[in-house]
């Protein structure tokens, strides 16, 4: 099997999760054995547009994204959408709570005009994808996990189970425990709770569940006396845009 | 019966002694009221009084990941792993030992899990007495796991200024020998534990409406209430409730490959039946695809199915899936709804 072409490409986001990456260290020349670089601003000069896999950082935000999401869907064999940009929108969605021209106008004023701009969307919300992998910044251990689902050809299952999950069997003391609020118990797991193993909370990077019991979690919500539009903002910050899931 | 004595001055020099004999294993604060087992070096790292750890024990007979096998396609070679430690559990509880017992049925069941199997015969328990509740959720008298039961090498009970000590097998024995810090119980000691197990018989007092013979009963004619219903409103399938359970034991196989794309490995995981893609199986259909319905399987593999194929409870009433639930669902509240809703019937 010769090596699939492999691009990268960042559209609205911070490219960090790309430098993930550039951080594997050592793995990085294991997976360099299975796959040929092409495009990858981050690391290298070089570009193509002749690429077998893309891999998408950053959520769509203007027209032009749109025009360039579909340009490289359509010479794509693969597309992953990589970091929590492209998968649920991420921090950009929070642009979304707001009317555009409002927006416009705080962040560029009166050149706004010369800015335009859409309502933040992951990239499964304007074109097919094919492989998640979610976070902020991505686990590697699961991207890694998905780049040998890609090179087998068989699908990657994002785990549809809460982050509580891993947190037990990592045996954490629970931050509910603790008195703090904490988005594990709605998002879903595949990160091995890495916040949580080192101290901080879930923020829900990763998505919420499919299935979240709403009505349980408002109980939840009142048994732990935590008001809804605080949790509600919580939640936003990173998982906004999947209002657009919920009118389709 | 073989009783011994070891003064509370002693412990620290106990647990030390130990440490340097065998891995220890016990419970360790871990703040908020939680506790783990952890290593521990010496008798004051040791939670003497604790509240059923985070995890029961189980994670030392059973790990959450464990790896099976390591693979080769091109050589074509498939190697059984078997990784396992010696060491020592100080200080497991009436609830966690009869949680162990039930892992022991199941495992030495066919097919035989041959890897609890050697792990277990690795690990000496030594059990610890609850001389009262830990606290409100704890309900081991309805499942007789108040009083200690067998399945220990050693038996610790707190008494005024020394714990008597039951020695149960010949493991234990050696590590009284080897610790040199025991004497033979007088009848002093003995009449002391009788004090404390004669209290014990009036603090602890089935705690819910039914009694221990009739509890597998009131599950048979459960299957259709109304209370599954109430949970499946309320549940929100975090899974906390089977990932601390002492007697739950399912776990998902997965085939990892290598960088190498030739080598590999086959590792299970801890599972369990309230997570929703458990019961979902090729083609998408899902068996039980309510939360509902997932809870009440929960309950009748405790208190139904293994009564029919183990004849005893799974549950040790440990308190555990209550404690951690993160809406509330009270295990003694269930049972005791499941009592009242039959009776509003007749």
């Amino acid at each position: 099997m010769s090596k699939p072409r492999v691009a990268f490409f960042d559209f609205t986001c911070c490219e960090g999760c790309q430098l993930q990456v550039a951080n594997f260290g050592e793995t990085l020349l294991d997976i360099l054995n299975l796959i040929e670089v092409v495009t990858f601003r981050e690391a290298m000069s070089e570009k193509s547009e002749d690429y077998d896999v893309a891999i998408i950082e950053g959520s769509i935000t203007t027209e032009h994204d749109v025009e360039r999401i579909k340009h490289i869907r359509s010479r794509a064999k693969v597309l992953v959408a990589y970091g929590s940009c492209a998968t649920i929108g991420g921090i950009n969605g929070m642009k979304n709570k707001f009317p555009l021209d409002e927006i416009g106008k705080y962040v560029y004023q009166d050149k706004a005009k010369h800015f335009p701009t859409l309502p933040t969307r992951a990239v499964h919300q304007v074109v097919k994808v094919d492989y998640f992998v979610n976070g902020c910044p991505v686990y590697q251990p699961e991207f890694v996990k998905v780049l040998k689902c890609i090179l087998a050809g068989i699908p990657y299952a994002v785990p549809d189970y809460a982050v509580c999950v891993e947190c037990k069997l990592n045996e954490n003391v629970c931050m509910y425990d603790k008195g703090i609020t904490c988005l594990g118990p709605v998002t879903k797991a595949g990160c091995n709770s890495w916040c949580i193993n080192n101290g901080n909370i879930c923020y829900g990077c990763r998505g919420m569940v499919t299935n979240p019991a709403k009505n349980g979690q408002m109980d939840i919500l009142k048994k732990f006396n935590i008001a809804l539009d605080w949790i509600i903002n919580k939640l936003d910050m990173y998982n906004k845009p999947r209002e657009l899931d919920e009118r389709k | 019966m073989q009783y011994q004595v070891l003064k509370k001055s002693s412990f620290n020099d106990f647990i030390a002694s130990l440490a340097r004999i065998e891995k220890v294993v016990a419970p360790v604060a871990r703040g908020y009221n939680t506790f783990s087992f952890q290593e521990v070096k010496d008798g004051q790292d040791v939670a003497v009084k604790y509240i059923p750890t985070i995890l029961p024990p189980k994670k030392y007979f059973f790990p959450q990941r464990e790896k099976l096998i390591e693979f080769n396609k091109s050589a074509g070679t498939l190697e059984a792993l078997l990784e396992y430690e010696k060491m020592v559990i100080f200080g497991v509880h009436t609830c966690d030992l009869a949680g162990i017992q039930c892992l022991n049925m199941v495992f030495s069941d066919k097919p035989k899990d041959i890897n609890y199997l050697v792990r277990k015969n690795k690990i000496i328990i030594i059990g610890l007495e609850c001389n009262e509740y830990c606290d409100q959720y704890a309900s081991c008298k309805v499942v007789d796991n108040h009083l200690p039961n067998g399945g220990y090498d050693l038996f610790f009970t707190e008494l005024t200024d020394s714990f008597i000590v039951h020695v149960n097998t010949i493991y234990g024995d050696e590590l009284i020998d080897k610790t040199r810090l025991f004497n033979p119980a007088e009848q002093i000691h003995l009449d002391q534990l009788e004090a404390v197990r004669q209290k014990k018989r009036e603090i602890f007092k089935d705690e819910v409406k039914v009694n221990h013979n009739d509890l597998a009963k009131l599950f048979d004619k459960s299957f259709d209430s109304k209370v599954w219903d109430d949970l499946d409103a309320r549940c929100i399938a975090c899974g906390n409730c089977t990932n601390v359970c002492p007697s739950c034991y399912c776990f998902d196989m997965l085939d990892n490959l290598n960088l190498d794309l030739n080598t590999g490995d086959r590792t299970r995981m801890w599972d369990g039946c309230q997570n929703e893609p458990f019961a979902k199986v090729a083609g998408g259909e899902n068996f039980r695809k309510t939360r509902g319905a997932r809870q009440r399987h929960r309950y009748f593999r405790k208190f139904k199915y293994p009564v029919e194929r183990y004849s005893r409870y799974f549950c040790t009433g440990c308190g555990r899936c209550t404690r951690t639930c993160m809406a509330k669902i009270s295990l003694k509240e269930t049972i005791n709804a499941l009592v009242d809703s039959k009776e509003e019937k007749k």
